[in-house]
Formats: structure tokens, sequence, C-alpha cells
């Protein structure tokens, strides 16, 4: 199993990297550390011609390559990789198509004071786009110890129970406590007449009592979802994990204010698991489907 | 997939392959014709050229491409032979040392600078031209005319462009194709509708062609001559990007010659039919609207697409705007990318070979650019009564500098092949010395014509023509810098980086 990392060489692709190696530590999973590299075209009309800029990149490119895979500590297989693509998002994509590719970690674009998250156009590209769980980390994360506690956040729109599955089934892997958290009281702020909150969180309490390890279900509550988020506890060795569409809906409905509003106030990496997401080698016929999703 | 592979070659220039087998003819022929962006290059250059040569402005532009094409030649051998993003810069020092080298990768910052400046504010009138066609309001297109205005409206621009460069984002296929098409049927429009009106009698002061307009040699004065040449230089500049073409053609062999073929019947077609309408219907007169009126001559499209083509005005307007605009993003790269292997080298502080992280193109280099863009268009603006005419006519003199420079180099680089084949005796010898010759006897002739105060548009500070300050003054700047750095740093005019040397016998 391999992770793509999103390096650059700066304090973000620092980030992705003491990220992915958190995850991959006691997931035997091996890191390709790619850069992307962009492809010049000749109809950009760049005068005079001037041939072998992309020799001065590659040399560039492969003295970073060199800074990145000193980031990661012996005990963490990690390779290089330099692909040419029209976009960071794109050649991510293409990198993580290989189906033993398990996750793409990367750094969240890091502008604005104080804003831990602030989802950059790579990251959002990804969120729309990839085909395989994206785990960001948030600006200067540093930790490389392996991940203590899982965190699994849903609402009440299609797909929760997918991420649940996930959730359940990684923290049962990977021998992890596991922390449900509903957020249907935040969902829309509205009445809730057909008595969906009761039925998310009788979901989520089913969940609960199917796995073996330790497991809380916690209601969020709040008047701003960013509210919410800051009143729970997080440790620092946890991780989130959501669903995309939950996602793409904020995202699409709120103009990103909601999905920023979460991913800015959260100080620990965030896992988007794809919409029905399912691990290639999903052993048929069981209940729960299994996955390499490995958060 | 693992880490691309880089190869050391001798005299420490690195090397790699791009990718193969792109681009057909016509994709570059549509390059050729974006690079030399015909809208944008005729509404500077016209006016400025009518003020040297008058009616003769055909035959310049004639003549003018011979000496375009001869250093092309020479240009096309180093290029191939020596791959590098420093093109003048490295070329000049590996042919003739670091201190030649030093100023001509100078003079190629210099005069994509300075375009740079130009083309902003050519897009800037045109911005506000457009603005007021839309709305309807005459008055809107006289704000490029309010200083603070429009200098701050082309700084704007240039940041702009900037950004989009250092973000790496390009000029895609589809849109270069669309801009080019779009400019060649507007000038191609803008030429019959001005016959139309000379025919119809209606046109400003109806000017009979004649043969002589044809012949270099009834110029007035070697003088006017040599200025000619110089600005014609400008009007080509961008052409000889299709020979420098190879493994990105699908036919390496035939394409890059035949491109560059075609893109020179092309633009000769569209610059002397436009140069022909024009003079024939607004003579060369001081008048309204003649092309030898002064207030015309910045941008002879501003004055003329009006009253030649009615409402459809506003498509010239958009044409230029859309190719200075392009241009003006994709000439970013040059210049950065020159500081940068300037930077690389050591040849400049080592920080303008800084490339950046995220969007991996030049990031010093770029901003430093812009910098002087803006700085240079605030200096002209503010000194000169005539900034574009100015900025263009020193534009043709240190383009004529550097490619001067660059065609002895590949002459002399190459002197140990030169008499080995008849090949290499037309291409790394004959051409470019007879080219770079010909460019620095007109650069030294302008150079000293335009100490004259009444050089230009007329404009001088201390008694000193305009156009000299800004040519020979940007010349000399160049020098006390490399004098600066190198007591600063002086490993790169040491010769410990980029080493003295010359193409092996074949």
């Amino acid at each position: 199993m391999r992770y793509v990392v999103g390096y650059t060489a700066d304090a973000r692709g620092h980030d992705a990297v003491c990220l992915a190696v958190a995850l991959a530590r006691r997931q035997e999973a091996s890191l390709d550390l790619v850069l992307v590299t962009p492809e010049h075209s000749l109809f950009a009309g760049t005068y005079p011609p001037a041939k072998n800029f992309d020799g001065v990149l590659s040399d560039q490119m492969k003295e970073w390559m060199d800074e990145g895979l000193a980031l990661v500590p012996a005990d963490v297989t990690a390779r290089g990789v330099v692909l040419r693509a029209e976009s960071n998002a794109e050649g991510l994509m293409r990198a993580a198509a290989d189906p033993d590719v398990a996750l793409i970690v990367i750094g969240a674009s890091s502008r604005g004071p104080g804003a831990r998250f602030n989802v950059g156009n790579v990251a959002r590209s990804l969120l729309h786009a990839a085909e395989v769980p994206v785990a960001l980390a948030p600006k200067g994360y540093r930790r490389m110890e392996p991940v203590t506690r899982l965190t699994c956040a849903v609402g009440r729109r299609a797909g929760a129970g997918d991420v649940v599955e996930v959730a359940v089934s990684s923290a049962r892997r990977r021998d992890l406590p596991l922390r449900l958290v509903s957020l249907v009281p935040l969902d829309a702020g509205r009445p809730d007449p057909d008595g969906a909150e009761d039925a998310a969180n009788l979901r989520l309490r089913e969940a609960a009592a199917s796995i073996g390890g330790p497991v809380s279900v916690e209601t969020a509550h709040g008047t701003s979802v960013e509210e919410a988020i800051e009143s729970m506890e997080w440790d620092d060795g946890e991780i989130l994990l959501v669903g995309s569409s939950r996602l793409a809906q904020h995202l699409r409905i709120f103009l990103g204010t909601t999905a920023n509003k979460i991913l800015r106030t959260l100080t620990i990496p965030m896992v988007v698991v794809p919409r029905s997401y399912t691990s290639p080698r999903t052993t048929p016929g069981q209940g729960a489907p299994t996955t390499e999703m490995d958060a | 997939m693992s880490i691309e592979e880089t190869t050391r070659t001798e005299g420490g220039l690195s090397r790699k392959g791009l990718a193969p087998g792109k681009v057909g003819l016509v994709g570059a022929v549509v390059i050729g014709v974006s690079c030399v962006a015909p809208a944008y290059t005729l509404t500077a250059a016209l006016g400025p050229t009518v003020a040297e040569v008058g009616v003769n402005l055909p035959a310049i532009f004639l003549v003018g491409f011979i000496p375009m094409l001869l250093v092309a030649l020479g240009y096309r051998e180093l290029n191939n032979s020596m791959p590098d993003s420093g093109t003048s810069f490295t070329w000049a020092t590996r042919a003739f040392g670091p201190w030649v080298g030093w100023m001509g990768g100078w003079g190629l910052i210099a005069a994509t600078i300075i375009v740079l400046s130009n083309l902003a504010a050519v897009a800037v009138d045109f911005f506000y031209l457009l603005l007021s066609q839309l709305l309807g309001d005459p008055a809107i297109a006289d704000l490029t005319l309010n200083l603070p205005l429009n200098i701050a409206t082309t700084l704007v621009f240039i940041a702009l462009a900037c950004y989009v460069s250092y973000r790496g984002m390009e000029t895609t296929k589809t849109v270069q194709y669309v801009l080019v098409t779009f400019q060649l049927i507007v000038l191609g429009w803008f030429a019959v509708a001005a016959f139309i009106h000379v025919a119809n009698g209606t046109a400003f002061d109806a000017t009979g062609i004649s043969a002589e307009w044809f012949n270099p040699f009834a110029v007035g004065s070697f003088s006017a001559f040599a200025a000619g040449v110089s600005l014609s230089i400008f009007i080509y500049w961008g052409w000889d990007v299709t020979l420098t073409m190879n493994e990105e053609t699908r036919n390496p062999e035939k394409t890059p010659g035949r491109a560059g073929a075609l893109t020179v019947i092309v633009i000769v077609v569209i610059y002397l039919t436009v140069a022909l309408a024009t003079l024939a219907y607004a003579g060369i007169g001081d008048g309204e609207l003649g092309a030898g009126n002064p207030d015309n001559q910045g941008s002879i499209f501003a004055a003329l697409a009006g009253p030649v083509m009615g409402p459809f005005a506003i498509l010239m307007s958009m044409a230029v705007l859309s190719s200075s605009a392009a241009s003006l993003q994709s000439t970013f790269v040059s210049p950065a990318r020159t500081l940068l292997a300037m930077g690389h080298y050591t040849a400049l502080p080592t920080s303008y070979g800084r490339i950046s992280p995220q969007y991996k193109s030049p990031s010093v280099a770029t901003v430093a650019a812009a910098v002087a863009a803006a700085g240079f268009y605030v200096f002209t603006r503010l000194v000169s009564e005539n900034a574009l005419w100015d900025t263009i006519t020193a534009l043709g003199l240190m383009i004529c500098f550097y490619y001067g420079i660059t065609a002895l180099a590949c002459v002399w680089y190459f002197r140990a092949q030169a008499f080995a084949s008849g090949r290499n005796l037309v291409f790394k010898f004959l051409a470019p010395l007879l080219g770079g010759v010909i460019l620095l006897v007109m650069f030294v002739k302008t150079a000293m014509d335009s100490m004259d105060p009444a050089y230009g548009s007329g404009s001088e500070l201390f008694g000193i023509g305009m156009v000299f300050i800004l040519g020979i003054g940007v010349i000399l700047l160049g020098a006390v810098l490399m004098l600066v750095w190198a007591r600063i740093n002086p490993a790169f005019f040491r010769q410990e980086i980029l080493t003295k040397g010359s193409a092996p016998k074949q």
C-alpha cells in the first residue's frame, strides 16, 4: 500500500510529509513524495525563445526532492516522484491512479494569518475529484507519531453511513479508540419534524455497538459550526474523518464558508472520504465493506 | 516514475529535452504570429517609423526584415548548440567572456523591460478607448491622458501580468488560435475599409500609392534609414521563435523552416497592406488624422480606427487590447528567465535564481522584472512628452544592441567550424556576421543621432535627447551595476562558473 504525498518545498509540503509519516506508521504504507512540474506549452508565446528553463527547473526539483526525502524518518519507506502535469491537483490524481495507492496527503493552503486550514486550489480540486481519500494537514503540523484516536463526523446527508463504516473498520484494524460525532443539529439549523436527529443518533449508537474497541458517541451543539467544533475536545494525535459528499454540499450551498469554518477551526488533520468509497480490494459478500482507508 | 535525470555538459550548462512532436505547421505559424503580435506592433511602430522615413515605410518594412533574418539564423545555431534559459547572456559569455556576456544579458533584459512598459501603456490606451466605445462616451477615452490615472492603471496592468506569469498561467492553444485569427481579420478589415474610403473620396488625406514607396534608397538620409531599420527590427521581433522549434514540432526537419517562411509571408503581407492603407488614407502630413501628426505617433490605430472603421472600430480596440495583454503576460517570462539564469550562474545575487516552490516559476526575478518595467514607465511618462513614441524608439536601439552582440557571439563561438562546410559558412559565419555588423552599425548611428534633443518626440533632459537617455542611459546603468556586482561577488567574472570557450572543430 502506498500514500501519495503532495510535496512542495515549503512549510505546507513539510506539513504533508509529517502527516503522511504519522498515518503510514503502523500501517506499513510506503510514501511517494510527488513533485508536480508544470507543462510549458509553446503556445504560451514565450519570447525570446529560451530553451532549457526545464533543465534549471529539474535541477531545482532534484534538490527539493532530496530535502523532502530527508524529512522522512528511517522506519518509513519513501521515494521521490517528479511528474509533469497542467496543475498540481491533476498531477496528484494521476499519481494516485495506481490501484495500490490508498490515500493522498496534502498540506492545506496556508494563506491568511491565524487560519489553520484554508482550503487552497489544490485541495479544492482534489476534494471534488479525487477517487481516493484525501488527508489534509493543518498549517504547522509537525507531529510524526502514530495516530491516537479517530473521530468521525456525520450529518444527515446521504453517504453518512458509508463514512461511519469506513471509520469503524479503520479504527478496528488499527486498534484505535473511535469517537462518532453527530452534526445533525447543525445541519440547516432548523426544527427537526421528521426525527432525523434521533434516527441519526440511533445509527451512530448501533455502529458503536458493533465495534469491539472503545467507542463514544457525541452530538455537536452550538449556534455555529465554528462554535460546535471549538466546544469539542480534540487530542493532538487525533484525526477527523468526514465524507466528501457532506463537504461538497456545504461548499456548494455555503460557497465554502461552512466547510472553511470547520477547516479553519480545526487544529487536527482531517481525512475526506469520497462518497461511496470502497477499496478495490473489498471482500465481497461481507456485511460492512472493509476498506483500505487508513486514517 | 522516478526523479528525472539531469545531465551536465561541458562548460557548465545543464541540459534537458522537451516533450517531443507536438506542433504542426499551422500551430508553429500561429505561435510565430502571436509572438510578433501584429496588431500591437503596428499601432506602436507605424507612427514612429513614418516620422523617420515618411512614405518609404513599405521599403523600410521590407528591408528591415533582412538583418532580422540574418541574426535569427545565428540565434538558431546557438540555441541548438547551447540550449540555455540565459540565451544571449549565456552565449555571449561563452563566446566573449563574462563582461560582454553580462552586457548582452542586460541588453536582452532591458529590451524586454522596455517592451513590457510599452505593452502595458498601449493596453491601457485601448482599455479606455474600448470602455468609451462600449459606453458610448468619448470622454472616457481621454481618461488615458490623465497622467496620474494613466500611470496608476498601467501599474495595475503590469502587476496583474506579473501575477499571472508568477502563477505560471499560460495562454492556451485555443486562445492563441482565436487571438491570432481575430487580429489578422481586424487588421485586414481596417486596410479594406481605408482603401474604400480612398476610392470613395472620403479619405482624410488621400495619397496615391507610388512604386517609389518601395525604394529603400529613396529614404532621405542615412540617419533616417538607420532609425527606420532599427524600428523595423522591433516589428519583426518575435518572428524568429519559429526557427528555434525543433524537437517540439511534428517534423523537425522541415516544419521550423517552413513555418518561419510562412510566418514572415503572413506578417509582411499584413504589414504592407496596413502600411499602404494607412498612408493612402491619412498621408504623412501632421493634420488631425495624419500619420505624421506627433499626437498620433504613439498609437496610430487609436487615432485612425474610428474614422476608418466607423462603429466597428471597437473590434480594433479589442484586437489591440487582447494582443498587447497576451504579449504583456507572455513577455514577462523572458526577462524573468534571463534574470534567473544570471542569478543561477552568480552573475547577479543568487536570490534572482530562486524558483517558487508552489508555482515552479522564477519568483524574485519575475517580481524584479515587474518593478523595473513599472519604474521605467513612470520615469518615461513623467519626463517624456510622448512616452510611447520614445520607448519604442529606445526599444529598437536596445534590440539592435543585444541582437548585434548575440549575432557576433555566434560568429566567434563557431569560428573553428565556420569553414568546415558550405552550410556552416552561411549559417554560422556569413549570415550572423553580416546581420550583427548591420545591427551594431544601426545601433551606433541611431545612438549618436538620438543625442539631438529634437530626436524622437523631441523630449530632452539636460539638453540631451530623451531616446538617448532611455537607450544609452539604460546600457550605462547596466555597466555600472555590473562593475558594482563584480566587486561584491567576482566569481562569475573570474570565469569560475561559466567559462569562455568555443565550439570544437568538426
